[in-house]
């Protein structure tokens, strides 16, 4: 009996001694400043910039200190704020379809190759990740600058059809370009990862039974590979709604996004409460997709059953 | 393991790396890119017999918010006139010892006592420069624009001609300022209208500008890429030498608009969070010296408030008005005042839509 | 049997060439960076001469010699710290099931950056008055590696044998015993792997560092930033090539360590 329940107190010491350390630090460093991000959205920004005191000083303006709901208010009192999010949006889901269509061939030919090859070919894929993201978005920067021979390429092309020069960088191409570069490895490697599960004897049975090419992949491996599919889309959207270096380098004028803003109020305006209000939406959008998505995976399983 | 004592070993010797760069008599100096000439530093290190360390800024708002997000150990710093008036209102700044200054006197009246620091208790005027329209005297003459208003920069009429070869600012204020003036409205304008009448010209000009700009335009000037650029005096200074260096078949000029512009005075002011006052008081002085004070005028061809410099400056620097304008340019010049934070809002706002529509 | 290969050829041959394009448009672009970090122009625009003058002035470049100082010295040690918090983490998900700790350990990785960076901005300012500097950035980068280290960890432990743990204990190993003794062995290699992933976050990374660096501390990704902005020379084109051989020497070592840990199965 002695025993146990010290194997008891021992267990417990053992679990706060593993469990704790982390626990605390991540207590402190992720979720006491996301509360405090809440917090500020609802404050007043100070004077010189940062946030002004929760509790107004005696004998100063009510503005100047306390709770409100103005930064909200003046998100939603102008479309501009809503229009960006849209954008962000756009860029996302356009991101995630191109990747989507890149990767998918790529991770199939890999999971179907013969086990020797397939780790390498997956190294191949991760090994451009290892370089910096500033440097994958530098690289095209060189690519379609004006004095590229890409750039150089496609005016002379358009110049034949008589069609003005255009402008590859420093546009919304250049951006959803980088976008996708950044953000490629992360949607093939969880698709392969899903179709290496995938049992051949399904489609050897399909086309036993005179499926043809496109039929067996429709009705057999692309619905096994959703939830790779979502996984890889989760790892692209959510990024892409938040970046705001590939806007900034690859990008005109025109094409801030959301973390652009986000980036301007904390560095540039010293606006942060209206930072923090920006930052709150910008998490909301997100789990509101997530929640979507988890939704739209639910119902999909659901009727496979059905 | 070998690795962690490997792991040990190398994590000491990298501390022990980053601690030796402490160095003893250093000033730590703040300031704005290019703002201070290689034998101009030489000569003070020599006379102080110290190390002059240097930290770049290229926008007051990016020094302004470094400083507020804690960045400390800066002796000596130079703002331009509104930050000074940030920096004083926060308590940043250690009031100057007059007694140490003795060179104060050579300073021209016109730019002491300012609204920011009435009395000049925490800044010394440094230099100046004038945000005003470079352009490719060539050209100009050639298509026939105007270069005297800011109507080259806004009218459509113009611009149609300049063939899209034109650059602005990247600056909120600078460039709702200008756009103010061509109004006819004070550069320190607080009514909403009014921004919202200047945010409609710009955005009526803004198809015709290639880009918003704040520091590679020089080159492109100075190239030929460029035909106009809003920007500041002393960069179209040094477009203008550039492009006589290179031998360009074009000379650059500059002109501050009849309607007024944006008049920048930089000042030295010393931060309570650096460790050596005495230095930085040493630097001032140095630098209220005629001599030293040309140096930069020289340099880069910057507005000078020292009287005594005037026998050391280059003979055509001496007649250029931006360098040098007279009382009554001087009337229509004006420094930019800071904004509340509501304000501030709702011009970050404008910014926005005027960068994305 | 000869009827399937015949029938399957044309659909692979389009498969292999989409692959290889796809795979294409991964290296080119950094093949082109690291070509270009050796041509004999100012311009990234067309090949000229073979030069190594962009490396000399890379290594004479003091602002580029203290970022990699400054780089070096917060991998080393905001990795040492994130791998044990990591490991710590990733056995106590996996042995004791808690409900809150994986949201916290996962979410930073799973959330855009920009959001990690000024939430730990505010914080380090508004709350603790802490001075932007080495510390602010250390903190910061353990806390976005946790989650990638206790991720690995976890997964090599979800892919062991239980009984042996039991056994240790059955033998009357005190739980330090137990870890030191038995786990520790065995989840070596996954948090070897996660300590390299661990420093090559903390080197590549630019958003969260753009924030909560400060003044002082200038790293590497935020040179080859202010650069980028600034004036492009093909010197950074060659920190770029450096760069990408030190974090492709790490993830290769990586690799052959965890090769499931890289996999991305959440």
């Amino acid at each position: 009996m002695m025993d146990a329940a010290r194997g008891t107190a021992q267990q417990r010491l053992t679990r706060w001694t593993v469990t704790g350390p982390p626990f605390a630090f991540l207590l402190a460093f992720f979720a006491a400043p996301s509360l405090i991000m809440v917090l500020a959205s609802f404050r007043y920004p100070g004077e010189y910039g940062g946030l002004a005191p929760l509790v107004a000083a005696p004998g100063a303006a009510v503005q100047d200190g306390g709770l409100t709901l103005e930064n909200y208010r003046f998100f939603f009192s102008d479309l501009i704020y809503c229009e960006i999010f849209v954008r962000s949006l756009a860029i996302a889901f356009a991101s995630t379809l191109i990747c989507l269509a890149l990767a998918y061939p790529l991770a199939l030919l890999i999971a179907r190759s013969p086990k020797k090859r397939r780790d390498f070919m997956v190294l191949m894929v991760i090994l451009p990740f290892a370089s910096n993201f500033l440097i994958r978005v530098y690289a095209w920067m060189i690519i379609l600058g004006p004095e590229s021979g890409l750039s150089a390429v496609l005016n002379q092309a358009l110049a034949l059809i008589g069609v003005a020069p255009v402008r590859l960088l420093f546009s919304s191409f250049a951006v959803l370009v980088g976008m996708v570069y950044v953000h490629l490895p992360f949607m093939v490697l969880p698709l392969y990862t899903n179709l290496e599960k995938h049992d051949p004897a399904l489609l050897e049975a399909a086309q036993d039974l005179g499926a043809g090419a496109w039929t067996r992949f429709w009705r057999i491996t692309f619905p096994l590979s959703l939830p790779g599919i979502f996984s890889g889309a989760a790892l692209v959207f959510i990024p892409v709604l938040g970046m705001f270096a590939i806007p900034d380098i690859l990008g005109g004028t025109g094409d801030i996004l959301v973390g652009n803003l986000i980036k301007e109020q904390f560095l540039g305006t010293r606006d942060w409460p209206f930072g923090s209000t920006l930052s709150i939406m910008l998490t909301l959008v997100v789990l509101a997709c997530a929640a979507g998505a988890a939704a739209v995976a639910r119902r999909g399983a659901h009727s496979d059953y059905a | 393991m070998p690795d962690a004592r490997h792991c040990r070993l190398a994590l000491c010797a990298l501390l022990c790396l980053a601690l030796s760069a402490r160095a003893a008599d250093v000033l730590h100096l703040y300031i704005w890119n290019n703002y201070i000439s290689a034998s101009t530093v030489a000569r003070f290190e020599a006379q102080c017999r110290c190390r002059l360390a240097q930290d770049y800024y290229s926008d007051n708002e990016e020094m302004l918010a470094k400083l507020a997000a804690g960045a400390a150990g800066y002796d000596l710093i130079v703002p331009t006139g509104n930050a000074v008036a940030t920096l004083i209102r926060q308590g940043a700044l250690r009031p100057l010892d007059k007694s140490r200054l003795p060179h104060l006197a050579n300073l021209r009246p016109e730019y002491l006592d300012t609204e920011f620091d009435p009395g000049n208790r925490f800044s010394v005027p440094y230099a100046f420069s004038i945000t005003l329209l470079g352009y490719n005297e060539e050209k100009m003459r050639e298509l026939g624009v105007p270069v005297d208003t800011w109507a080259a920069l806004f009218e459509p009429a113009y611009l149609k001609r300049l063939n899209g070869r034109v650059t602005v600012l990247d600056s909120q204020r600078e460039l709702l300022a200008a756009a103010l003036r061509y109004l006819g409205y004070p550069v320190n304008d607080t009514d909403e209208r009014h921004w919202q009448e200047a945010k409609a010209v710009i955005l009526r000009a803004k198809p015709y500008w290639a880009a918003f700009n704040a520091s590679s335009y020089i080159k492109e000037l100075t190239v030929g890429n460029i035909w106009l650029a809003h920007g500041y005096s002393n960069d179209m200074f040094q477009a203008a030498q550039d492009a006589r260096k290179a031998r360009r078949p074009f000379r650059i000029g500059y002109a501050t608009p009849r309607e007024g512009a944006v008049l920048a005075l930089d000042s030295m002011v010393i931060h309570r969070s650096g460790k050596r006052p005495d230095l930085a008081h040493a630097f001032i002085d140095f630098m209220l010296d005629g001599r030293n004070s040309a140096d930069l005028t020289n340099l880069i061809g910057s507005g000078n408030p020292n009287l005594a410099a005037l026998p050391f400056i280059a003979e055509d620097i001496r007649r250029n008005a931006a360098v040098f304008p007279g009382a009554r340019a001087l009337g229509e010049l004006a420094m930019l005042r800071d904004l509340d934070h509501r304000q501030r809002r709702v011009l970050s706002r404008i910014w926005t839509e005027i960068k994305v529509r | 049997m000869p009827r399937r290969s015949r029938r399957r050829r044309p659909a692979a041959l389009v498969q292999w060439a989409a692959a290889a394009a796809v795979y294409a448009f991964l290296y080119l672009p950094l093949t082109i960076v690291v070509a270009y970090s050796f041509n004999d122009s100012r311009l990234n625009a067309e090949w000229v001469g073979f030069t190594l003058d962009w490396y000399r002035v890379l290594l004479a470049d003091s602002d580029m010699r203290r970022a990699a100082a400054n780089s070096l010295f917060i991998a080393s040690a905001a990795s040492l710290v994130a791998t044990v918090l990591g490991t710590m983490a990733g056995i106590a998900m996996h042995r004791y099931r808690p409900r809150l700790l994986p949201l916290l350990v996962i979410t930073p990785v799973a959330m855009p950056e920009v959001l990690l960076g000024v939430s730990l901005l505010l914080f380090f300012v508004q709350v603790l008055n802490l001075t932007l500097g080495l510390v602010s950035v250390l903190l910061a980068h353990v806390t976005f590696s946790i989650g990638f280290v206790a991720i690995v960890v976890r997964a090599r432990l979800a892919g062991m044998d239980e009984s042996i743990f039991e056994a240790a204990r059955d033998l009357g190993a005190t739980p330090w015993q137990g870890f030191r003794l038995v786990t520790f062995p065995l989840i070596l290699p996954a948090v070897l792997a996660g300590a390299l992933m661990a420093f090559t976050l903390s080197i590549d990374d630019f958003v969260i560092t753009f924030f909560t660096a400060g003044v002082g501390v200038a790293t590497l990704p935020l040179q080859i930033y202010s650069m980028i902005k600034i004036a492009v020379t093909p010197e950074v084109n060659a920190v770029s090539t450096l760069l990408m051989l030190l974090t492709l020497t790490l993830i290769l070592l990586a690799s052959r360590l965890a090769p499931d840990a890289l996999k991305l199965d959440a």
